[in-house]
This record gives C-alpha cells, structure tokens and sequence, in this order.
C-alpha cells in the first residue's frame, strides 16, 4: 500500500494563517511547554530519589522542587495546548490519522494525567506537614507521578513520532482494525526513531532540572542556608553533565542511526546544517556557564543563574525548532504543509495578538506585585 | 472517510466526547462561577471585616484551585484529545475556522491559572485591594474563556452564515451564541452555589458562619437558574427547525427536557424554600449532596441535549454525522465514484485488502478513461461476484465508515441489530437508502446500490431474528407492500 494513498487530499480547507506563523507558535508554545515538562519529565524523579536519601541538601532541594510541582505542572499543561492546537491547525492531515492509529493509548495520556497531577499533590501536601512525618503513601504517590509522567512521555514519543512515520501506517492499521476501522491499540514500537526521542527528550529535561536548580536556589531560595544554596550550585552542574552526556548519547543515537538518508543528508547539509551544529552543541552553554560558576567562590549570583536558565531555554528552543524542520523533512514526502492554500484571518489575529499582548501584561503585572512582596519570617 | 475511523465497542467514538465532556462542564462552570464567588464574597468579607469568612473562604479556594485547575484543565485537554480522535473532519474545520478564538481562550487560561494560584498561595501575604483585584482578573478572564468557547460549540448547532462567507466573525456571531452564553453563565452560577452548599456542609461546623454562607450563595444560584430558564426559552427560539423537531419527534429528547427542566425548577425551588427564605438555614452534608446531584443531572442532560438536537451534524449543515461535508460537490462525486472508491482510507483498505476487486489495472484503465463513472458497472459486477464472507466483511467496512459514528453494531449505543430485529433482506435494502427520508436526523446514504446490497448483507448478518413466540404470527409481507 502506497502510504500516500492515506493521506486526505480532498478536502480544502485553507489555513487561516500564513504556515510561518503557524509554525512561529508551534515552536514557541513547545519551547514554553518543554521548560515545565521537564522539569516533571525528569524532575519528578530526581526529586523522588533524592527525597530518599540521606543527604540533606538533597532533600531539601527535593522538598522544594516537589512543593513548587504542582503549578509547574499547570503551567506546563497550559502551555502544552498551544503547540497542540497550532499542530491540528497545520498538520491534521497527519497528526489525526497517527493519533487515531494509537487513540486508546493516546487517550491514556488524559487518564494517567489525573493521578499524576493529584499524586504530586499529595507528596506536596506531606512536604507541607513536614518532610520528616512524610507518611509512605504519600511517598507511593510521588514515585507514581514520576512513572506515570515517564509513561505519558513514552505515549507523546510515540505519537509524534507515528506523525513522521507515514511508511509505518499502513502496518499498523491493518494489524490492528476491525472491518477496515482503526482499533486504535497500535503502538510506533518498531519505528527506530521512538526510542532515542523518548530518551533524547529525558537528557534535555536532566539539564533543565540541573538549570531550574541553580536558578531556584539563587532567585527563590533567600531563606535557605547557605550551605544549601552552594550544594545547588554544584547538583546543578552535576545533573547539567549527566543530562549533556545523555542527549550526546541519545541525540547521536537519533540522528546517525535512525534518521533516514534524505534526512540525514538535508541536516548535515546547508543551511540545516548549522541548526543541527547549534541543536548539538546548545547543550554545552547552561553546562559551560555551570561549570565556570562552580569554579568561582560563593553562591552563585542572580544574574548568572538567570543566564543559565536563558541559556537552557535557548537549548529547548533551538531544539523545537530543529524537532520542526526534522518533522517537515520526513513529513514532506507524503505531505507538504507549505503547499496548502491560505486565507488568513487578519482581523482574527489581530484580536488574538491584542489579547496575548493584554494577557501577557496582565500576568507579568501580578507577578511583579507578587516579587515586589516583602520577604516573609520563616519562609523559604 | 476521511480520516481512518476509530471503532469503539459497544458505546462507539463519539461518546466518549459526550461521557468526557460532560464531566468537564461540571467543573469548567464551577471554574467560572466560583470565580465570581470567590471575587464578591472575599470583597464583602474584607469590607465586612469578617475573619471567620475570610478563613472559609481561604479553605474554599483551596478546593476551587484542586478541582478546577488540576481536574477541570485535564479534562478540559480530554475533550481535545477525544474530539480529535473521534470527529477529525470535524474537528479539523472547527480548529482552523476558530483558531484564534482559542487562541485567545488560551491567554485566558494563562491569565486564570496565574491568578487562581496568587490568590490562593499569597492569601495572607498581599495587600486586600491587591488581593481582590487578582480574583476579579481571575473572575472575568474565566468569564471571557466561557463566552470564547460557548461561542464555538454554538456555532456547531447554527454557523449563522459562515457556510455562504466562511468569515470567522459570521461564524462566532450566530443566533444561539447569546442564548448559550446566558444560559451557560447561569449555570456556572448556580452550579457553584451548589459545590459551595457542599464544601460548606462538610467544612464548617460553626452555625453563625454557616447560615452566612448559605444565605449569601441563595441570590446567585436563584439568578443562575432564572439565568438558565430565560437563556434555555432563547436557545430554543432559535433552534434551527430540524433541532426542534428532533426534540420533539425523540422520546428519549424529551424525557431529557423533563428532567432538565424538573432538576432546575427542584433546585431553584429548594434554594428559594430553604436558605433564602429562612435565614439561619443549615444545608446538611446529605441534602448539599441531594442538590448538587440535581444541578448535575440538570448540566448532564442539558449537555446531552445540546449534542442530540444537531442530528444528523456534527455541525449543522457542515459537517454530517457520517463525517463527510455537507457539500453537494462532494455529495456528488461519493454518489457517482461509490462510498468505498470515495473515501481515503475505505479505499486504500479495499485495495489493499480485495486486490481482484480493485485491481490496479482496472483503475489504471477507467483513469485512462477519464471516467470514473466507467469504474461502476464492473465494480458492481465485481461486488456481486464477491463470496458471502467477502461481501459481508465490505460491508462491515461501510458500517464503520457511514453508520459507526452513531450506531453500534449488534449491542451497544443505539445498536443498529436490535433495530432491525425481525427485518427482511428487502426490507433492509429498501430502507438504506431512503433513512434519511423516513427519518430526518439520519444522513444521506452516499453508497451505490451495489453498496447498498453489502451493507444489506452485513446488517442481516448481526440482525438478531424475530423474538419467537410472539402473536399474531409472523407472515410473510408482499413485496409490492413493503
């Protein structure tokens, strides 16, 4: 079966925006979104383990990232609707049929969701009646939450992958259908490209775990010891090298072993050339900039850790990017999104950039009256 | 037909969105009424200077943000989730006609969540005038989110006329918009009276505080439900006429009116009778729970009624239950090319799956043709020609595609077996293709009449015979009747 044959052609329905801006919010909403899901992608887990060891900064770093979890995680999920929405916009041709490919599983995602998010909840709670008296239940629940948000990630690897992997539908589908409808109950398991994803995606969010440490201990953590604040400074470069040695390992794994020829070929050639050199290298700064921090005497300043946590972003952007001009390489041969009529909106979307900018406002304002508090006796 | 169809045993796709949505508006309305809860009542306790109501009301906001933020925002991602999965064509139009009215409800939600979070976590550390003006931008962007979406899910019973002009604006400002949007704020306002009954009824035990707290959430559920009537007689002013005929023409439509109506008159009627005529009046933890499961049954129905009334569409004169377009271009060329030769993925399985059906020659010739109507008369033949199992396996292909999205099989939501118990080959194959003239809610069939005849031999396969025993008799009907 001719893969293309799956794809619907028939109806036209214009995009309401040029394929630029659409791809402008895609990559910008999937920046925002990976900073708060990486920090539950890995974080949760680091937080879990490091919750039960002996060493005291440790869980103290630990406490405080489990405590803050909680609106990371509505923030992240928030912040997930935009690429999600921006993908449906540009690529329903694809992102329908492999979502429905795999919808049981898909599904899934909403249904660990829940007990994630609450089972964070209840670690948070424990943390609130002190760390000590943290009852094995609530324990139980942090250790779910970080399988549970392992697993989502392993669901998300799969779907956006099965998008790119339009060969592999055919396969799918008519190994898992009843008369001709799809059951829904495919996995992309045997598209090489799954695993180095799901992992690649691990080692960028150790880095922002590491990054979010040292930017937490020295902007949030006024009321923690000194001691505290140096011990992050380190973890911070200690998880920032574990997650640049895991994404070398991975991302290399992604790109020289499974990416297809006509690929690899456009990647390592002009001009994607120099977004896959800056994709690999991105890395290297937040590490750089950690490691030079952990030369240098003291606590580490404001200003600094605000460039480490740019700079990580900067690793997380570059990357949607490069995950954008991937996806339409492998996407191309089947489908092509530039192809496809348009009719922008303009009035529209010049409602929906008034209101972003208005919303935008609105939010740093509270926030800003939220920092501009006086520090509060005994908090952290 | 576009898209590969997902099968669903037994409940089928479609209500999986149902069973998900429904779930979601029961706490995205208590996300925007609690909002406007929250923003009167901590302003009446500060001016009031009431401590002992600020601290309820601080408990109370713990609750709001644990169910609406966490639960409301999951679900609320659930209904994209499933919408996609299980009406894509749909789904597709809606999001690329309306992506900048989400767009926009995003912002909302950004502004929501921030606020929600400041007001609950820096309670007793901002500044009063602070602290409220932060549960008012919550109050109203919440507000702003329900009026953006409300204007969209109206669209889907009236796009007013955006089928002639597809301009957004035509889109969003159809007949139904005001009339939802009145009824929908009504009950995110008596909804959240009623959460507020039962938080209260389990978490405060101080009679004085309690019967301040129910007398104060009476006038908001009363206007709610005054909110719910007023915008529920415009909703159905302004139904299109296939809707109000289908509420009427459906028993189980107007069981649901009954008992949205009856939930809403219990409630009003309770609330009326109890906290707000009788000052001091304690709601116990059973009759909070007895009124919240009357404001549910009423938003369950409701919502149910909502989706039933646009039968056959997904949306009305857009988008067809069968997920195809309401396009007569598009009507044309399934009608002349066949159901199965027409859709994307029903031909790519016929292909691959009955190569001596369609084989690659026969197609390669009729395009040499330039006619794809020169396809028919062998295909027909070719179908004939097909074994029983064969025949019956195609036709399962077109129930998935055409009829699934309604319909279960053999058991299940709105089984298409037990409808036909008893049926006839000739009666069946007389009714397909006339079902949506002997029945208005249903689409039009699309198949050729060879098609026809392999959706006749697969519903005769899973249609149950006629319950034995029954008088009179079952006699044979002449055919010239039927």
């Amino acid at each position: 079966m001719d893969p293309k044959t799956l794809i619907d052609t028939s109806v036209a329905l214009p995009l309401p925006a040029p394929v630029w801006f659409i791809e402008l919010f895609k990559a910008l909403g999937f920046s925002l979104h990976e900073v708060p899901m990486n920090l539950w992608y890995a974080g949760i887990a680091v937080a879990v383990i490091l919750g039960i060891l002996r060493s005291g900064e440790g869980r103290r770093f630990s406490s405080r990232l489990m405590t803050q979890m909680p609106v990371i995680i509505a923030l992240g999920i928030n912040f997930g609707i935009v690429p999600l929405l921006f993908i449906q916009v540009g690529f329903s041709q694809v992102f329908y049929p492999a979502t429905i490919l795999m919808a049981w599983f898909w599904l899934l995602v909403v249904c660990l969701l829940a007990p994630a998010y609450y089972g964070v909840y209840l670690y948070a709670f424990g943390l609130a009646e002190g760390a000590a008296a943290m009852r094995p239940w609530r324990r139980a629940a942090g250790w779910t939450a970080a399988l549970l948000f392992l697993a989502i990630g392993f669901i998300f690897a799969n779907a956006m992958s099965l998008i790119e992997n339009v060969p592999g539908w055919p396969g799918l589908w008519l190994s898992h259908h009843s008369h001709g409808a799809a059951l829904g109950t495919a996995l992309n398991l045997a598209d090489p490209r799954l695993w180095p994803r799901w992992l690649l995606m691990f080692g960028l969010a150790l880095g922002t775990t590491g990054a979010w440490a040292a930017f937490d201990a020295a902007w949030f953590a006024r009321r923690e010891s000194p001691a505290y604040r140096l011990w992050a400074k380190r973890f911070a470069w200690q998880l920032q090298t574990v997650g640049v040695i895991w994404f070398a390992v991975a991302g290399s794994w992604y790109a020289f072993g499974t990416w297809p020829a006509d690929t690899r070929q456009a990647m390592f050639l002009s001009p994607w050339v120099l977004l896959t050199g800056m994709t690999a290298l991105a890395p290297g700064l937040p590490w750089l900039l950690l490691w030079l921090a952990r030369r240098r005497e003291g606590e580490l300043d404001r200003g600094w850790a605000s460039l480490v946590a740019l700079s990580q972003f900067g690793v997380l952007a570059v990357n949607a990017v490069s995950r954008q001009v991937v996806q339409h390489l492998e996407i191309r041969p089947y489908f092509d999104i530039v192809a496809q009529p348009t009719d922008t909106q303009w009035s529209a979307m010049a409602v929906f950039l008034g209101a972003f900018v208005v919303g935008l406002g609105v939010v740093v304002w509270m926030i800003w009256q939220v920092v501009k508090l006086p520090p509060q006796k005994g908090a952290s | 037909m576009h898209y590969p169809w997902w099968y669903v045993p037994h409940i089928t796709a479609p209500m999986l969105i149902a069973v998900i949505a429904v779930v979601h508006v029961l706490v995205s309305h208590y996300a925007v009424g609690g909002g406007f809860f929250l923003a009167v009542e901590t302003t009446h306790a500060y001016r009031t200077a009431n401590r002992e109501y600020l601290g309820y009301l601080k408990r109370h906001a713990k609750f709001f943000v644990l169910l609406t933020v966490v639960f409301g925002a999951i679900t609320g991602v659930g209904i994209w989730w499933t919408i996609g999965l299980a009406s894509p064509l749909a789904t597709r139009l809606l999001i690329r006609t309306f992506v900048f009215a989400w767009g926009t409800e995003w912002v909302c939600f950004v502004v929501e969540i921030v606020s929600a979070f400041i007001f609950y976590y820096y309670w007793d550390r901002l500044p009063r005038r602070l602290h409220l003006a932060v549960v008012w931008i919550y109050a109203l962007a919440a507000w702003a989110s329900l009026v953006i979406i409300t204007a969209i899910t109206a669209f889907m019973l009236d796009p007013g006329r955006w089928p002639a002009n597809h301009d957004f604006w035509s889109g969003l400002a159809n007949q139904q918009t005001l009339p939802q949007i009145i009824a929908r704020t009504g009950g995110a306002l008596l909804l959240s009276s009623l959460y507020v009954y039962f938080h209260a009824a389990l978490a405060i035990k101080e009679p004085k505080l309690h019967a301040l707290i129910e007398s104060r959430s009476a006038r908001p559920a009363l206007l709610g439900a005054a909110m719910i009537t007023v915008g529920g007689i415009l909703w159905h002013l302004y139904l299109p006429d296939s809707a109000k005929a289908a509420m009427v023409a459906a028993p189980v439509l107007n069981v649901f009116m009954a008992l949205l109506f009856a939930a809403t008159g219990a409630v009003f009627l309770l609330i009326y009778l109890g906290p707000y005529r009788h000052a001091g009046w304690q709601t116990s933890p059973g009759f909070a729970a007895a009124l919240l499961l009357f404001g549910v049954v009423g938003f369950t129905t409701g919502e149910f009624l909502r989706e039933a009334v646009r039968k056959p569409y997904v949306i009305y004169n857009v988008v067809l239950g069968s997920q195809m377009l309401c396009d007569p271009a598009e009507t044309a060329r399934v009608q002349k090319a066949g159901y199965l030769q027409s859709g994307t993925w029903t031909k790519a399985f016929v292909a691959e799956e009955y190569p001596r059906f369609f084989t690659k020659a026969a197609i390669e010739e009729a395009l040499r043709a330039g006619d794809s109507q020169s396809l028919f008369p062998r295909d027909a033949e070719r179908l004939q020609a097909l074994p029983g199992e064969d025949r019956i396996a195609l036709g399962g292909l077109i129930f998935q595609y055409h009829c699934n999205d309604c319909h279960a099989a053999e058991n299940g939501y709105s089984a298409v077996g037990p409808m036909m118990q008893g049926w006839s080959r000739d009666m069946i194959e007389l009714a397909i293709p006339v079902l949506h003239r002997t029945r208005f809610t249903m689409p039009q069939w699309l198949g050729t009449p060879a098609e026809t005849e392999l959706l006749t031999d697969y519903l005769l396969s899973i249609r149950p015979p006629r319950p034995k025993g029954m008088l009179p008799p079952e006699f044979p009907l002449p055919t010239q009747s039927l």
